[in-house]
């Protein structure tokens, strides 16, 4: 009854977050702004990176970092400063809360890689790539991306200066993702093994995990 | 004013106590420990000037906020409800509840009842629209409404799914005269099955109630 009652609040969440991104285009627009300038500004000033694996891993996960992070860290932020957080630690445990943003977020960085990659992959002259290697390794970067944001937007959301507060907080615990994911995108490009990434990403996401689940019942105390 | 559905049962195995329960934001603001018990279902105001606690009082039994000092019970049906699972058996109405502005008052209502698993949300959301008198706006964004019609939406989201225990923090506020007869007409209804506690200083809202905790002098916080 329990389990079954915070998946229908999860769901809640979940849905709620997605109609309201529908509605506003918060962080589509701005992300898909970044990720399509960038990209374009680079193809034209750089020219095409085929032969530059290390460049090409490290520019695709910078595109998809700062395309989304700016609505990543505002899922808690918008509910702080519209007022509405009481409204809803009256719907949902701050457990659930957490829960369907976490699916909000990843979601969110689905569909950004979606409309991104092949843009990319064209604009650059990417090789193809090994795609068991490159969605392992793009499927557990994201998860531990939105994790990681998740937590620290959850975290500092009702402190002051959580704009500063986000960019500092966020270095360190999303550093250990970006050098794994530039490291294991550049490996498949090279043939090389991509194991040992895929083991860090997947661990550092199950402790991320893990703080979460510690962590979030104690939100918002006052 | 629609008839909720009674919880006669659960009501008369109702029980909230506040026990020294204290709170302190900072130096000289927040609530003085208070005591009392209330069974049983009835109004109990709750009164004191400003800065008294009188919201701060309501959130602690709401479950949004942990007390510094003290605890509080709040038992429904024989059992106690922890503060973390208090919004299952508890509908809070209080100045600072807002709403999502990009929704519409029914999609509020609806991903109210939807996070909190109602088994009847959308009978639940007609229901308590019905009785606030905002079945014609519910297709209005949540942003559009004037503070009167904002008002009846957060006394809809507090009665959603009839609670058994219902916390107003100054239910009466930007209400023209037309609702707040709908108002006292619906506690006086609802205060035969449910324990209503109405934080207020309108001697209109707090001359109806069967008990009166006054708040603001330490160690008064019986019921008189």
């Amino acid at each position: 009854m329990s389990a079954s009652r915070s998946a229908r609040a999860i769901w809640a969440i979940l849905r709620k977050e997605c109609r309201s991104e529908w509605r506003t285009r918060y962080g589509l627009n701005a992300a898909l702004l970044f990720a399509l300038t960038s990209l374009t500004a680079v193809s034209f000033a750089a020219g095409r990176l085929g032969d530059r694996s290390d460049l090409l891993a490290a520019f695709l996960w910078i595109v998809l970092l700062f395309a989304s992070l700016a609505s990543l860290s505002h899922t808690f932020v918008r509910e702080v400063e519209g007022q509405t957080l009481p409204m809803l630690r009256r719907v949902a445990s701050p457990t659930e809360i957490v829960a369907g943003k976490l699916l909000f977020n990843l979601l969110f960085l689905v569909v950004i890689e979606l409309l991104t990659i092949p843009l990319f992959l064209l604009l650059m002259a990417a090789p193809a790539p090994q795609w068991g290697a490159f969605l392992g390794v793009l499927g557990l970067g994201s998860l531990a991306l939105a994790l990681a944001s998740t937590l620290i937007g959850a975290l500092i959301a009702q402190t002051r200066g959580r704009g500063a507060l986000f960019a500092g907080v966020s270095f360190p615990l999303l550093l250990p993702v970006l050098a794994a994911a530039v490291n294991g995108t550049r490996a498949q490009w090279q043939n090389l093994p991509v194991a040992s990434e895929l083991r860090l990403l997947a661990a550092y996401g199950a402790a991320l995990l893990a703080v979460s689940v510690l962590l979030v019942d104690h939100l918002w105390e006052e | 004013m629609t008839p909720a559905a009674p919880q006669a049962a659960a009501a008369a195995a109702m029980r909230i106590e506040c026990r020294g329960v204290g709170h302190r934001y900072s130096a000289g603001r927040g609530l003085d420990p208070v005591s009392f018990t209330l069974t049983g279902p009835g109004l109990a105001a709750v009164t004191g000037p400003n800065g008294s606690g009188k919201s701060t009082l309501l959130r602690i039994l709401a479950g949004l906020l942990r007390p510094v000092a003290g605890d509080s019970v709040v038992s429904v049906s024989g059992r106690e409800v922890p503060a973390p699972e208090r919004r299952h058996v508890t509908g809070w109405l209080a100045p600072e509840l807002q709403f999502y502005g990009e929704f519409t008052v029914r999609e509020n209502l609806d991903f109210a009842a939807e996070a909190r698993g109602l088994a009847h949300g959308r009978e639940a959301v007609l229901n308590a629209a019905r009785a606030v008198g905002l079945s014609e706006r519910l297709g209005d964004r949540a942003a559009a409404l004037s503070s009167g019609l904002r008002q009846r939406l957060r006394l809809a989201f507090a009665i959603l799914g009839d609670p058994p225990v219902l916390l107003f923090d100054e239910p009466g506020s930007h209400l023209d005269e037309a609702a707040r007869e709908r108002l006292a007409a619906f506690i006086q209804e609802r205060r035969t099955s449910a324990r209503v506690l109405v934080a207020t200083n309108d001697s209109r809202e707090w001359s109806l109630a069967d008990e009166r905790i006054t708040l603001g002098t330490r160690d008064l916080g019986d019921p008189s």
